[in-house]
């Protein structure tokens, strides 16, 4: 087994074909907060992918859980990180992505560059431990401000374009649902604490 | 070159004195509520009636008089609106009365300087808590950027709100601290993490049903565990996308150990260095004002009414 990445959350080992993300032990967190936490996102990561993968989403496919469940084993993907090859050029495809996500009711929960995978075949989605299933518009909007935030705070210089394309795809895919979408992203805007219009 | 700064965004008014970016004074004063929370115009009675003494201090200690100040510095803001006004007006007043410069300084920024300066980190992320505010921030292209931050109300703000509840007055932190090293038994609570924000709301009204049924030590200690651990998941994730190799954590709330132990700790796991702050500059005070002040010296003469939102990335950060 070779050690393929170390992350903020997991490390990434490669097996063959197959990848095994084994969530760490956090010592700053007491055992009883801890290992639930590292269960819990092995267990949601699996059956997002399972949902996304069924309906022909880009992500990798999910294949099984070890049985201390702290280990999730799935299909290798090739590509690079998107925040170290960003280009405005994947963001219509990842806005459809997105949507036909939200359409099979899986909210992602972590979306940032750094978990969008780019290779020849497009963008692929990653890293679905925070990820739970919801159809609620508010759950969705979540998904995109949260985007939106890291692309601001990641490329600040494209982040106006990169989400302006990201939102008009989107939009299209989800169809009418859309406004119910919108109303709650501008409500999370003015939600935070102090935003741009006092 | 001196600059005084007056700090006067909620329950502290403080001012400090900095020649040439050292810290000659920082004095203050908090106002406690009798009971209940903040009301906002008795926090700003407390601060007019003490801010003459208070500045007096300052530049007593400092060893200036007024009219060898080149700068007056003011917390412009987030806060709120009348404590504000306090140190907006004292502040115009000093600076029109000896014709001298004054800068309107955002209050979450003036915490981010100090904390550089304190821990001499250059580059941190940073993770600020305090009653109002609960942000982990890091710096981008000229700005200083909210990266993660709470979608409701403040870390600082969750613990005094229990505290109340518990019979404990302003500030309930550290009582809560204390009370939580003689917990033993951790009650699960809600751990809300949204990618790089959290929330604490639901963690507010979860406690407050269990006030009744369970040990008030065992409630204090799964507080601590479970909302640090938050801000150290959040604080990690921000460190991890915006690949920055340390953390400080600054506001109110960075005076408790255990968070600070939590962070330095998670630092130590990803190889990454975590500097303690020095406890006096870690709540609000004057210092981080006159010092942020003298950081921005070159800024043009500006406009510095109250903002009582004032964004941390709606800052144009010149000096750094």
């Amino acid at each position: 087994m070779k050690k393929l990445s170390s992350g903020a959350e997991a490390i990434l080992y490669e097996d063959g074909d197959v990848v095994i993300k084994y969530r760490k032990k956090k010592s700053y967190r007491i055992k009883e907060i801890d290992e639930p936490i590292r269960y819990h996102r092995t267990k949601a990561e699996f059956q997002a992918l399972k949902r996304c993968n069924e309906t022909g989403i880009n992500v990798p496919s999910p294949i099984k859980i070890s049985k201390e469940g702290d280990k999730l084993y799935m299909s290798k993907i090739d590509g690079k990180q998107m925040d170290y090859s960003f280009s405005l050029s994947n963001m219509s495809q990842i806005g459809e992505m997105v949507a036909s996500m939200h359409t099979e009711g899986v909210i992602h929960g972590d979306l940032t560059t750094a978990n969008i995978l780019i290779n020849r075949s497009g963008a692929v989605i990653i890293d679905f431990g925070l990820s739970y299933f919801s159809r609620k518009d508010e759950d969705r909007a979540t998904d995109i401000a949260m985007l939106k935030s890291a692309l601001r705070s990641r490329h600040p210089k494209e982040a106006e374009d990169a989400y302006r394309l990201f939102i008009a795809s989107y939009r299209k895919r989800l169809g009418k649902e859309f406004k119910g979408v919108e109303t709650h992203l501008k409500d999370i805007e003015r939600r935070r604490r102090y935003h741009e219009n006092g | 070159m001196y600059v005084l700064g007056i700090e006067s965004t909620a329950h502290t008014f403080g001012a400090g004195v900095v020649k040439d970016g050292k810290i000659l004074s920082n004095e203050r004063d908090t106002y406690k509520p009798k009971q209940g929370g903040i009301i906002p115009n008795e926090a700003a009675h407390h601060h007019y009636m003490l801010a003459p003494e208070i500045i007096r201090r300052s530049l007593k200690k400092a060893n200036v008089s007024m009219d060898k100040i080149d700068i007056f510095a003011v917390s412009q803001g987030p806060g709120l609106m009348p404590c504000l006004r306090v140190g907006y007006q004292i502040s115009r007043f000093l600076s029109d009365k000896f014709n001298k410069k004054i800068i309107g300084v955002n209050h979450c920024i003036a915490h981010i300087e100090i904390a550089r300066r304190s821990t001499g980190l250059m580059d941190p992320v940073m993770l600020y808590v305090s009653g109002g505010n609960t942000q982990v921030i890091t710096y981008e292209n000229g700005r200083y950027i909210v990266f993660g931050e709470t979608q409701d109300i403040g870390v600082g703000n969750m613990i005094d709100k229990i505290g109340r509840k518990m019979g404990i007055p302003f500030p309930a932190g550290p009582i809560i601290e204390d009370l939580s090293k003689k917990g033993k038994n951790y009650i699960k609570l809600p751990y809300s993490i949204k990618g790089m924000d959290v929330s604490f709301s639901g963690m507010e009204t979860f406690v407050s049903r269990l006030l009744n049924t369970k040990k008030k030590e065992d409630l204090c200690f799964s507080i601590q565990e479970t909302a640090f651990a938050m801000l150290i998941e959040a604080s990690e994730r921000a460190m991890a996308y915006c690949k920055k190799e340390s953390l400080v954590i600054t506001g109110g709330v960075a005076g408790n150990d255990r968070l600070n132990e939590m962070g330095r700790i998670m630092c130590k796991e990803r190889g990454a260095k975590f500097v303690r702050m020095e406890k006096e500059f870690s709540g609000d005070n004057g210092a981080m004002i006159a010092y942020t002040g003298y950081l921005m010296r070159d800024y043009e003469t500006m406009d510095v009414t109250p903002l009582p939102t004032y964004r941390t990335d709606a800052v144009e950060i010149k000096y750094r």
